[in-house]
């Protein structure tokens, strides 16, 4: 059992399928983060990339060609994005519940939109269909480093956008006026609405981004990694990439830990299970939630969540 | 100190005033309008389809028997999301709740197999209330104790169940004729597990006929009723409807539980307390109310309901559990609560169209071809369409309110400069 537990931990592809299962939920986590600074729940990022799995799947199958796939994913996040922000910020209606109501119409959607675009005539496709799906992209230079090459730099394109967007997002948050911004409306959106920042503008900009990165995250799914799509294929993997912000106490350093410690959870669960060892792998896709839930209560002294969390803004109501 | 999330803002105190189905209703005559255009976008007729949705759904004794096995997990869950909700504990861990709940019955059931029916499904359902308990305690304690955010933690503990069960459905259950494998030290380990051990995959054993929750049929067959009615014609005519042997008591057992948390909640002082709570903790905690411990019996009470789902759901309608054996009763007990305007018996007719729809769904798809998903749209556009309305709602009854106020205002300065005048 430990020589079958060595020589996973010995594979460099263990460490590259790290890379590839954390890169999904790196993407909608970190996407999501400016706006839950900016005070609201994205608890819908699975419907995001849900929509984003199936709209990769359509856009790359229809044209032929992958990248309007991609486009087609992040237009697709975008619009759940559009409607969220609508009932979030216009309408004001609670976020969660919006939330599970979305994340449920996703599901329903992509699984009645990818038959009706796939139909042959009368017959509803059985069979799986494959689509163009991204190419893998080595760096130069970078990629043929020996063990650091294959592990980092021998990936699907959006693995690299996964890199630039955690510095991204931290520059953002803290070393521009519209970081600030995003701050100051998720912290006290009344001050902000004094001193003549648009709340509304704010949070759909954010939101809208939330579902652009997180189409995106669904499209690595669908035509990144495996090239066709199955009914619900991200089995659940937005909630985990919230979980990864709570975990990160909504910072973009330990969001970024957060994303990793439930990839690599995954990658190493998904070995012991295929390699048959007799460990409870269900203990090791558990853990990152213990870890979670632990500083969870370990939050003590500061507030890791803005304000605001979670109310919507209205003007009159201070 | 963690800061509050304030999430709810206005609802309850809304909620408390005025009640009324109008919006729910509207909002689902339009998911039903709106689902259409897509239906006539695959091709079908919308009218087809709901004509064969709703006759899948009740238009035969065998899919209301369907319609009553779906809608039950529904009752208990919303009933546990309405019931927290209005006391200030927004509890999204009933799906983590619901699955403990249904391991402790399983276990239950199959540990003692010998104890007589009436001893053995009350003791399986308590487990399963029991269970769904302990599993919110930590949220509860922390929420109450510490402030904690209780949507973040039951969340968090709805996967850690989750894995648990899925792991305790891998695990060979020591039964009497099995010994486990690798002896003594193995034993506690499989005392534990719930799988058939004579079984390739991941399955619990049917549980025995003693653990099942009577049914029907089973009721008008006991010997009392059989002497008491045998004679009369419509008796046999009853009994011959074969769906009589598929609807247990446990949809029937949902509806009292209903009206217990009515009761429960606008009719005793627990209930008082924990509405005050969730209106105003500041307000209750003047009111000489003690508010971390009203915040912990809610949150109890949530999670027994949401624990009984699962206890039902087995009991009553599986009989046993295999991996994702009710996905998402848990979460959809949420959009079932809020559609029901955390009213316990509202939430019965949310819980009946959530359940018909999916009852439904299957005829719906041989009749017309449409997929089943389609359901999923009308109820995740009812959700939409129901929260809209009531938000929109409670902003204008906040604006009337506000008018109402500034014009007491207002002239209460009339009288007041009158007066100086004079």
């Amino acid at each position: 059992m430990l020589d079958q537990l060595l020589s996973i931990f010995a594979n460099v592809e263990f460490y590259a399928a790290i890379i590839r299962m954390t890169t999904p939920l790196l993407l909608a986590a970190m996407g999501s983060l400016l706006a839950e600074k900016a005070g609201v729940v994205t608890f819908s990022m699975e419907g995001m990339m849900l929509m984003g799995a199936v709209g990769g799947i359509i856009g790359s199958g229809v044209t032929g060609n992958v990248w309007m796939g991609v486009l087609l994913a992040i237009l697709f996040g975008i619009s759940v994005g559009l409607i969220y922000a609508i009932m979030a910020v216009s309408v004001g209606a609670h976020q969660i519940v919006t939330s599970v109501g979305l994340n449920l119409g996703a599901l329903g959607l992509s699984a009645v939109l990818y038959p009706l675009v796939f139909k042959r005539g009368e017959e509803v496709i059985q069979t799986v269909i494959r689509v163009p799906s991204m190419p893998l992209l080595k760096i130069p230079i970078l990629g043929d480093i020996p063990f650091v090459g294959n592990v980092f730099f021998n990936h699907l394109p959006p693995v690299y956008i996964g890199y630039l967007l955690a510095p991204v997002v931290w520059f953002i948050l803290y070393r521009t006026s519209w970081g600030l911004k995003v701050r100051a409306v998720g912290e006290h959106p009344h001050a902000a609405d004094t001193v003549g920042i648009s709340v509304a503008k704010v949070r759909y900009a954010t939101i809208l981004f939330a579902g652009a990165c997180s189409g995106l995250a669904g499209a690595f799914l669908s035509i990144g990694l495996l090239g066709s799509y199955m009914e619900n294929m991200t089995a659940g993997r937005g909630f985990i990439a919230y979980t990864a912000i709570v975990f990160g106490k909504w910072e973009p350093t330990g969001v970024l830990l957060g994303t990793l410690l439930f990839g690599m959870a995954d990658a190493l669960q998904l070995r012991i299970q295929a390699l048959g060892i007799g460990i409870p792998y269900q203990f090791l896709v558990m853990f990152p939630y213990v870890v979670t839930m632990i500083a969870l209560i370990s939050l003590v002294g500061k507030a890791s969540w803005p304000a605001s969390y979670g109310s919507p803004f209205r003007r009159e109501a201070g | 100190m963690n800061r509050p999330i304030r999430l709810k803002f206005f609802w309850q105190e809304y909620l408390e005033r005025s009640f009324s189905l109008t919006i729910p209703l509207a909002a689902i005559l339009a998911a039903f309008a709106l689902s259409g255009l897509l239906i006539l976008a695959w091709g079908s007729s919308p009218l087809e389809a709901y004509v064969a949705l709703f006759s899948g759904a009740f238009g035969s004794p065998s899919a209301i028997a369907t319609t009553l096995q779906r809608l039950t997990p529904l009752v208990f869950t919303g009933l546990a999301v309405t019931y927290g909700y209005r006391g200030g504990f927004f509890n999204i861990g009933a799906e983590g709740q619901l699955y403990m709940g249904a391991i402790a019955a399983v276990w239950v059931a199959i540990t003692f197999p010998d104890w007589p029916s009436w001893l053995l499904v009350p003791s399986c359902i308590l487990a399963s209330a029991l269970m769904g308990m302990v599993w919110v305690i930590l949220p509860a304690l922390l929420k109450a104790r510490r402030g904690i955010n209780e949507v973040l933690s039951t969340l968090l503990m709805n996967y850690i169940a989750i894995q648990y069960f899925e792991w305790v459905i891998r695990v060979d259950h020591a039964m009497r004729d099995f010994t486990p494998p690798g002896g003594l030290g193995w034993a506690f380990y499989n005392w534990l597990g719930l799988k058939d051990p004579t079984q390739p995959h991941p399955k619990s054993p049917f549980l025995v006929e003693a653990a099942h929750l009577p049914t029907l049929k089973s009721i008008l067959e006991t010997p009392l009723l059989q002497g008491w009615l045998g004679g009369s014609e419509w008796y046999q005519q009853l009994l011959s409807v074969t769906a009589l042997g598929r609807i247990s008591l446990a949809p029937f057992l949902g509806l009292f539980a209903a009206l217990f948390i009515y009761f429960l909640m606008f009719r005793t002082v627990t209930g008082y307390r924990a509405r005050a709570v969730g209106i105003n903790p500041e307000a209750a905690k003047f009111m000489g109310i003690n508010v971390p411990r009203t915040l912990f019996t809610t949150a109890l009470v949530s999670g027994a309901l949401a624990g009984l789902a699962g206890g039902m759901e087995v009991l009553g309608t599986q009989h046993r559990v295999i991996p994702n054996f009710l996905v998402n009763a848990g979460f959809d007990g949420i959009p079932v609560a809020l559609i029901g305007q955390l009213n316990p018996l509202a939430v019965l007719l949310s819980a009946t169209f959530f359940g018909a729809l999916r009852a439904g769904a299957n005829k719906m798809q041989v009749v017309s071809s449409v997929p089943v998903a389609v359901v999923y749209v009308i109820q995740a556009l009812a959700i939409m369409f129901a929260i809209a309305g009531t938000t929109i709602d409670i902003g204008l009854a906040l604006r009337k309110r506000r008018v109402a106020q500034m014009r007491r205002e207002q002239e209460t300065l009339e009288v007041e400069s009158e007066a100086a005048n004079a």
